[in-house]
């Protein structure tokens, strides 16, 4: 019974976020939501497989694991597979987002979520100006 | 004046009729039930009104924090109002993850929200806004919306001197009157008119609802899965 916290790469989709920066995140979820975390795992930089999450889940048997952002979820398919089987029984919590849930078609549907937002067209902000974006909005249309 | 006209090129703001007033109520009944104040068998907002007035700063806090769990009001606002949102967007759509429940309490100390651009919060500039109170709005509680000219004139001087949300923006609000809306009906913006609510003596405290929305395919801004979440209509 060990609820857990997962740190990973400061890149998180089209986030940035520092280790500690994402222990506040998820803390500060855990707190809202009346859960106790009692043990934080440290995911090496440049990896989302979630790997380290699988073997410590192995030996501590993970319930509850605690992740700043579904797009810390693996996007590669042979690493998706292998959370989907080693993981399925533990219930993710996505602290940005606010969801939680726990199976392979909770664990798929955001995974899907997570690549549709990375597909998303995305405006520069610090190449535009607050007029440039008025005029965006007035010339592109909102259809 | 067609609405889409209206709200990107005419004064950037319309009040528009709630389509499905079933799901709308079950809305303003599900945020009753949270209350969980026992008032017969009919679910009355105006109880909650009521019982808001005598809540210290630090209950509302509480109570504006454990709203924001509340997943479920984004749905029920679009699909309350379907066609409108496809007619201005489309079927598949990114809206806020977890719609604004707004409670305004009237007296001075309270919180309320500034005069403010909702680009600022760097939300698309493909965005709209729908704002619709859960009860009619008889006094100065609702929210207020200034026409895109004169917003965008104020944004071009701002721009100019190099501000945004400047003093001159801060110090528009106290001219301002509210739209007098009743409970069945949206006030929709997009992001670049200048809104906010005042100060205001009632003896009840207003409730309002908002959730943001935008074409699927329309480029992001600032705000990606933290806020917002795909959705397509039904």
């Amino acid at each position: 019974m060990t609820t857990a916290t997962i740190t990973t790469d400061i890149n998180i989709g089209p986030f940035k976020i520092p280790a500690n920066g994402q222990n506040m995140i998820m803390n500060n979820y855990a707190e809202r939501n009346n859960l106790v975390v009692e043990l934080l795992i440290p995911e090496p930089m440049m990896s989302n497989a979630l790997a380290t999450a699988q073997w410590v889940h192995k030996k501590r048997k993970l319930t509850k694991v605690i992740l700043s952002s579904i797009h810390q979820l693996p996007t590669k398919q042979d690493r998706i597979e292998e959370l989907l089987i080693n993981m399925e029984d533990v219930e993710f919590h996505f602290a940005l987002e606010g969801i939680c849930g726990k199976g392979r078609n909770f664990l798929l549907e955001y995974i899907k979520e997570s690549k549709i937002f990375m597909n998303a067209k995305i405006i520069d902000s610090t190449k535009t100006t607050w007029l440039e974006l008025y005029k965006m909005m007035q010339e592109k249309g909102i259809r | 004046m067609d609405l889409y006209k209206e709200l990107v090129n005419g004064p950037g703001y319309a009040v528009c009729p709630i389509e499905n007033m079933q799901l709308f109520k079950k809305l303003r009944d599900s945020f009753i039930d949270r209350f969980n104040i026992s008032n017969g068998s009919e679910k009355n907002i105006n109880v909650i009104r009521k019982a808001m007035l005598k809540m210290s700063l630090s209950e509302l806090n509480r109570l504006r924090i454990h709203d924001i769990t509340h997943t479920n009001v984004s749905d029920m606002m679009v699909n309350s109002c379907p066609s409108l949102i496809e007619k201005l967007c489309g079927k598949e759509l990114f809206i806020q993850r977890r719609a604004f429940i707004i409670f305004n309490v009237p007296d001075k100390k309270h919180q309320r929200i500034w005069n403010h651009y909702e680009m600022i919060s760097g939300i698309s500039p493909f965005s709209y806004v729908i704002w619709a109170p859960l009860h009619d709005l008889e006094d100065d509680g609702g929210v207020y919306v200034i026409d895109q000219e004169k917003s965008l004139e104020v944004m071009k001087k701002e721009e100019a001197s190099g501000l945004v949300n400047g003093p001159t923006v801060l110090d528009m609000e106290r001219y301002q009157k509210p739209c007098q809306i009743k409970f069945g009906q949206a006030v929709i913006f997009n992001p670049f008119v200048l809104h906010g609510n005042v100060s205001f003596n009632s003896k009840l405290a207003r409730i309002g609802c908002s959730v943001r929305i935008q074409s699927y395919n329309k480029p992001l801004l600032q705000k990606n899965s933290d806020y917002l979440k795909y959705y397509k209509l039904p």
